[in-house]
């Protein structure tokens, strides 16, 4: 029972998803501020790091506005709604070597269960869109909904191919029968991978649906105070959630060279980290029209390429 | 010159003479010959009007429309005056519109501040001004602004019941069901600044726009004539923040004409010293500004930077990073110290330093160019006929740029020649910036060069030779001058009266009317997306478009 009330509230539960939210919010700006020629977060807390805490409770002190034209259960349910369906998937995910298997469930499903949850999040931020009931607010939730569309088949066909390879949809057998030949045999895989979760997370240069310069704030434009603490904070569970999965899948999780830990997991999400925010700082970004057809005639292609060259080397590379 | 002096002679007229060597000026009798006068130089080759420009005679009972027409490729200018009669029914004047379609928002805006009524505009409204203004025409002599703006809260709540009837007008006229709507880009857009953009839209796709500006409208033009004149450069260069020397440089040349009087050399080369490092200064804003828009914040930041070692020189000689007010009639307001050419030596070995990086990360990015190639294109006729100005039409592969077709301040000295690019693009408008930023670069050196060479020749005095007088009272008189501001052609139309110690009209053309006029006809067909890029590709700053 106190090890339920731990993996809860503590650990991979609340308290750990409220610190990496605080840890990535932080890390994201001080490495985009480097690139900037900025100094960033400065002075909070050492070398500014409680900044963004302070951030997170100043928004959740501030008055949590409910426009008039609004639907009011719509507009105040779904950020409720929102984080825990994007902090499911965590119990899915092999964390550290001394709970059991990693996981908290110790599913024969892991790979099923982690897609399904991760694709039902975008329904819901296009709910925030449609209940706010407000002319930008409801493109940006349109265009969340076609960037999902066209995004989620090559991410779903992508986080197939580990589970065909290895014959299994247990993260943590996953996790234990990958090696240096399947992760090269995986690697186009994972490309695909990250890019169709660039799309997902809604990271530049995908960031179209909460495209500033176009339709000001996309969904959240409507959003405030607590509201908007919890929006965001789904957004940055997911944004863990996705690239643990990505880790997970295609380069072995929580194993290290040396010894398995959850810093050998937290090592490698911080450098899918950096690379999205390289990205960020070098890119700009793409309109919907040019993103549609890209998903659509060139990432859905190559991902189903990518499951018959799997496939192949399945049958021919390790002989199974 | 001989050809087009002929047409003008045919018609009932004052005089016709020549004016600076690239102008033809000429007064005309009979307001009604201005359509046939108009389709006449159009046959010669003049197809652009640069800008309509009305002053307010109120002694004489009359206002004097003055028209500047522009052959922007073989740089030949008329400048056409017509007097009309003051009282509002009678001040008409047939609108060339329809003939040359660069004069629409000229025309609108002469409308909305002299009240006079161009007779077959196609779509004559008050425009740029509020709607407290409406039908009371501004800048004419006997309007009271004391008066006009004791009455606070009932010119808002006029403002207000505008902006409701046009909601309340929306409501009825859109359908109820179906996915058009208008949406409005601005005022308070992230990416627009102070203007709106009416867009109706269906579903992402544009099938109109509306720009409605006059959101900064300051009334410049107005304010100029209630300072004298040194006192008014500080309203002038409030045209736009971005590129503050050279709208000085302008009007202080118009006070130079008037009064008669010639600047040193020294003071000259400084101007083009100042000039330049103002378009600088600017462009790097603009090419930055472009990839904001874009949704890539990395370049603004590195673009402002560089921008500071520029400013940085601007403080150290005028004591002011922004608003420097350092230049004045009768040359440049400081001496020179020493040292100062090194601080901008030291600015240009800065931009040379990071400029590789500049092109290899972001004007050569393939992201970029998937957005920006063969997107929103500007073509040579289309330049011709809105009267694109200065980088944007030399983006489209015409050859413009005042400071070589009509040399200012020490521009004739300096060897340097048209940079121009192909297509005309989203691209070529942020890669010309890019280019012309090198172009300025070995201005400024040539420059420097020189000085240097003045000074150690003891032909210079950088502590004196800096401003020659210019006398308080002014003879009756008027100018127009022009000069290559960092985003297009700046042309001022000054007027004095006798003994005065003050503007009597200062017109202001500024590029960004005609840059903002051309979006409707850019961003039709295209998706919501295309609104920043195309905006930013323009280059448009609100300062300049309102005034």
């Amino acid at each position: 029972m106190n090890n339920i009330i731990f993996q809860i509230l503590v650990f991979p539960g609340l308290l750990f998803l409220l610190g990496w939210t605080f840890f990535v919010f932080y890390f994201a700006r001080k490495v985009l501020a480097r690139i900037h020629k900025r100094v960033g977060p400065h002075f909070n807390g050492p070398a500014g790091t409680l900044q963004t805490v302070y951030d997170v409770f100043k928004l959740l002190t501030k008055e949590n506005i409910t426009p008039k034209s609004v639907d009011p259960y719509l507009f105040n349910v779904i950020p409720l709604i929102t984080p825990i369906v994007a902090a499911l998937p965590v119990v899915l995910i092999p964390w550290t070597p001394w709970m059991h298997n990693g996981v908290v469930v110790d599913t024969q499903y892991g790979v099923l269960g982690l897609v399904v949850l991760i694709g039902v999040e975008p329904f819901l931020l296009f709910l925030t869109g449609f209940g706010s009931n407000n002319k930008y607010s409801f493109l940006g939730g349109m265009r969340i909904l076609a960037q999902m569309l066209s995004m989620e088949t090559p991410f779903f066909l992508a986080a197939l191919s580990p589970a065909i390879l290895f014959g299994t949809m247990n993260l943590h057998d996953i996790m234990y029968a990958n090696n240096w030949l399947t992760t090269l045999i995986l690697l186009p895989g994972a490309i695909i991978f990250i890019i169709a979760m660039l799309g997902i997370l809604e990271q530049p240069p995908f960031h179209i649906p909460d495209a500033e310069q176009e339709i000001v704030y996309g969904f959240y434009t409507e959003y405030s105070g607590t509201n908007y603490v919890l929006l965001k904070f789904a957004e940055f569970t997911e944004i863990l959630v996705v690239s643990a999965a990505a880790v997970t899948l295609f380069f072995s999780g929580y194993r290290g060279l040396f010894f398995d830990s959850f810093w050998c997991l937290f090592l490698k999400i911080a450098l899918i980290a950096v690379v999205m925010v390289a990205i960020r700082a070098s890119n700009p970004r793409l309109r919907l029209d040019q993103m549609l057809k890209f998903a659509w005639s060139w990432l859905v292609p190559l991902s189903i390429l990518n499951i018959v060259w799997v496939i192949f080397a399945k049958l021919y590379i390790l002989g199974a | 010159m001989e050809a087009i002096r002929k047409v003008l002679e045919k018609y009932d007229n004052e005089y016709v003479e020549d004016y600076k060597p690239t102008w033809l000026k000429a007064k005309f009798t009979n307001p009604n010959d201005l359509l046939s006068i108009v389709q006449d130089l159009q046959a010669e080759g003049i197809k652009t009007c640069s800008t309509v420009s009305p002053t307010d005679f109120i002694d004489e009972n009359k206002i004097e429309v003055n028209y500047f027409l522009e052959d922007i490729i073989n740089k030949k200018n008329v400048w056409l005056k017509f007097d009309i009669p003051r009282e509002l029914e009678a001040c008409k004047i047939p609108s060339i519109t329809p003939l040359m379609p660069s004069a629409n928002w000229h025309e609108l805006e002469a409308y909305s501040t002299f009240g006079v009524k161009f007779e077959g505009h196609p779509n004559l409204r008050y425009f740029l001004i509020s709607a407290d203004y409406y039908g009371k025409f501004p800048f004419r002599k006997d309007f009271d602004w004391k008066a006009h703006e004791q009455n606070l809260i009932q010119n808002i709540d006029e403002i207000t019941s505008e902006w409701l009837d046009e909601y309340e007008e929306n409501e009825k006229t859109l359908p109820k069901d179906g996915s058009k709507t208008i949406l409005h880009w601005g005022p308070t857009h992230p990416a627009s600044g102070p203007i709106r953009l009416k867009v109706g839209v269906d579903g992402e796709n544009i099938q109109w726009v509306d720009p409605d500006i006059g959101y900064v409208w300051r009334a410049l033009e107005h304010l100029v004539e209630r300072k004298d004149f040194i006192g008014s450069i500080v309203a002038v260069e409030r045209i736009c923040f971005m590129d503050n020397p050279n709208p000085m440089i302008c009007y202080s040349q118009a006070v130079e004409e008037i009064a008669g009087k010639e600047i040193t050399r020294f003071a000259k080369l400084m101007r083009v010293v100042l000039g330049e490092i103002g378009r600088i200064a600017s462009h790097l804003i603009s090419m930055g500004g472009f990839f904001g828009n874009a949704g890539l914040h990395t370049f603004v930041m590195w673009t402002m930077d560089v921008r500071e070692y520029f400013l940085d020189a601007l403080e150290e000689y005028s004591g002011a990073r922004i608003a420097t007010a350092c230049i004045e009639p009768g040359g440049v307001r400081y001496p020179l110290r020493d040292g100062w050419l090194d601080i901008v030596q030291k600015a240009i070995e800065k931009y040379e330093s990071s400029k590789d990086e500049f092109f290899d990360i972001f004007i050569n990015n393939p992201l970029m160019k998937t957005r920006a190639v063969a997107n929103a294109i500007i073509s040579k006729e289309d330049v011709v006929q809105n009267y694109m100005a200065g980088p944007i039409a030399r983006a489209s592969g015409v050859k413009v740029d005042v400071r070589i077709d009509e040399p200012y301040a020490g521009y004739d000295e300096i060897e340097f020649d048209y940079v121009t690019c192909e297509n005309g693009d989203i691209y070529d408008r942020l890669h010309i910036f890019f280019k012309e930023l090198d172009q300025s670069m070995d201005i400024i050196k040539q420059a420097i060069a020189k000085i240097q060479e003045g000074i150690a020749s003891g032909e210079m005095n950088p502590q004196k030779d800096h401003l020659v007088r210019i006398p308080k009272k002014l003879p009756a008189g008027e100018a127009v001058t022009r000069i290559e501001w960092a985003r297009g052609e700046i042309l001022m139309h000054l007027v004095t009266q006798e003994k005065a110690t003050n503007p009597y009209r200062l017109k202001i053309k500024a590029p960004s009317v005609n840059h903002t006029m051309v979006l409707d006809e850019l961003l039709r067909g295209k998706t919501l997306s295309d609104i920043p890029l195309v905006y930013g590709s323009m280059h448009i700053c609100q300062g300049d478009l309102d005034r």
